[in-house]
């Protein structure tokens, strides 16, 4: 049997096995409606991830620093360490039978697993960052009369966020290929196409091959965000002073 | 200073401690300051000036005692920030908020403040005209330095005494009652120290309460109306510049100056 199915696979030319991966029933739609599947989910996921992570890191951060938020630093605590210790696919199978059955659409469930699931390490990506900011600032904010919260959000909060941006876009493009076990609740995301069609056509070359691709162009285009937002962030910054002043090249001063 | 006795201090200690762990830090000091006084804190290094001075505004939490604030107690307040507006703070190393232009660093904690106190009165300005204000009255207090062409600059473009010199500006411009200056000179380059300085003596000759602790022991005599001798957690001499200079009486204050002199 298996003999049979590899060798007519193989009798294929490579035009006829490009015509039943893309071309016919109009397949080459189902990548793309995968694609937008993935998309809003890893669009949301990111959003609930970045809000929830800079929250979660802010109440470590002023419990760490201050003593104060006693009881919900420990919550985040918790909520760091199970998240982090648990395999994402079960708490997608956790959410989507038990917790969240109630809720009919996939797309909605996966986003918020997957949110929630990025929050805890977007938490730890964003304490470190704030962690980074030299203490003098907060001292700086406070002294002017600034209340804690606002020189958090107007002072220490942007120079973190610029010194996060690589180890946050690391976690987003993480995320955003973590959302293909999506399928394995029947969520039709990008990662779930090449099996679709491979169960009609016994071949997984160029729905493997084209899928694959989407994500890999959806991460490149996430690295052009990345170096536009650094570049953004780095008013100010003192190598990017610097290089200005001297035009980017490096002068040998030696005598 | 005898009419200033009678006078309400503008600043006073009771009984102030700070503890970090196990190490007495301050030990019970009691101390009044009053307007127009510019007092000098000199001592040894690790004797508590600098946990002295934050603990004026509450950047340092006291263990025990009070700090007193225009007869207020900031140790109890409930209204810290507001008393902390009339508190310009100059720093050692700046602190200057390098994501923020020049101009931004002086109006920010300032057009927050105005319109904050606009809320409370329920003055109904417009926002953008507090900000007009504000920025008009930065490239005032620029221009009084000589840097209002860095009104658009970054921090890290300027050299340290021009940040040093921002910095201070930066607490001007929340109209402070007094100011705390922390060793705002010894993270400068020796050329650049002279600038700060003299801005500083500016404030003094103008009238501004102010509380340094330096390691400018010319500053000291020139400046102050009264120095504090700082060691091991007290104020163990306190007086004239010419009587602590000229008749220090405590042994470990004139140890100290035959150090530095």
């Amino acid at each position: 049997m298996s003999t049979l199915f590899f060798n007519n696979i193989l009798a294929k030319t490579p035009a006829e096995r490009f015509r039943s991966a893309f071309l016919v029933d109009d397949r080459w739609q189902l990548y793309f409606k995968g694609l937008g599947n993935t998309l809003i989910m890893s669009f949301f996921a990111v959003l609930i991830g970045i809000v929830l992570g800079v929250l979660l890191a802010i109440i470590l951060y002023t419990n760490k620093k201050t003593g104060r938020l006693k009881i919900l630093s420990a919550i985040s605590n918790v909520y760091v360490t199970v998240i982090r210790g648990t395999p994402v696919v079960l708490q997608l199978f956790l959410m989507y039978f038990i917790v969240l059955m109630s809720v009919k659409n996939g797309i909605v469930v996966g986003s918020i697993t997957f949110g929630l699931n990025s929050a805890a390490y977007v938490s730890e990506v964003a304490r470190a960052g704030l962690e980074s900011v030299d203490e003098g600032q907060m001292e700086a904010g406070r002294a002017l009369g600034l209340s804690y919260p606002k020189t958090m959000i107007k002072i220490v909060l942007p120079q973190a966020l610029r010194n996060m941006i690589p180890a946050l876009f690391n976690e987003f493009i993480a995320l955003v290929k973590e959302t293909s076990v999506a399928g394995y609740v029947g969520i039709t995301d990008l990662g779930k196409i090449p099996g679709l069609i491979q169960s009609r056509t016994f071949d997984y070359l160029f729905p493997l091959l084209f899928a694959s691709l989407l994500y890999l162009v959806v991460v490149c285009l996430l690295t052009v965000v990345e170096k536009f937002l650094e570049k953004k962030f780095s008013k100010g910054d003192k190598k990017l002073v610097y290089k200005k002043r001297f035009g980017g090249k490096k002068k040998c001063a030696t005598p | 200073m005898c009419d200033a006795i009678k006078k309400e201090p503008l600043i006073k200690t009771v009984d102030l401690c700070k503890s970090f762990g196990d190490t007495l830090v301050l030990d019970h000091i009691s101390e009044n300051i009053y307007e127009g006084e510019k007092v000098v804190i000199i001592g040894p290094s690790g004797s508590g000036k600098s946990t002295f001075l934050r603990c004026l505004n509450l950047l340092e939490t006291p263990t025990e005692g009070s700090v007193f604030f225009e007869g207020e107690e900031l140790t109890r307040s409930s209204d810290l920030n507001e008393h902390r507006k009339k508190m310009g703070m100059v720093f050692q190393h700046f602190n200057l908020f390098p994501h923020l232009t020049v101009r931004k660093n002086i109006t920010l904690a300032a057009v927050d403040a105005r319109l904050h106190a606009n809320r409370k009165q329920k003055l109904k300005i417009p926002k953008k005209q507090v900000i007009a204000e504000e920025n008009e009255k930065a490239m005032a207090l620029l221009k009084r330095i000589g840097l209002e062409s860095k009104a658009d600059a970054y921090p890290a473009t300027l050299s340290g005494g021009q940040k040093q010199r921002i910095a201070i500006v930066r607490s001007l411009a929340m109209d402070p009652k007094v100011m705390l200056f922390d060793e705002p000179t010894s993270a400068l380059d020796p050329e650049m120290v002279g600038e700060v300085l003299a801005l500083m003596k500016e404030l003094a000759d103008e009238g501004m309460t102010m509380i340094v602790v330096t390691h400018e022991m010319r500053f000291a005599k020139n400046v102050s109306t009264r120095v504090l001798f700082m060691n091991e957690g007290k104020i163990t001499e306190s007086g004239t510049p010419q009587e602590i200079f000229e008749a220090p009486k405590d042994e470990s204050l004139k140890t100290f100056l035959s150090k530095v002199l």
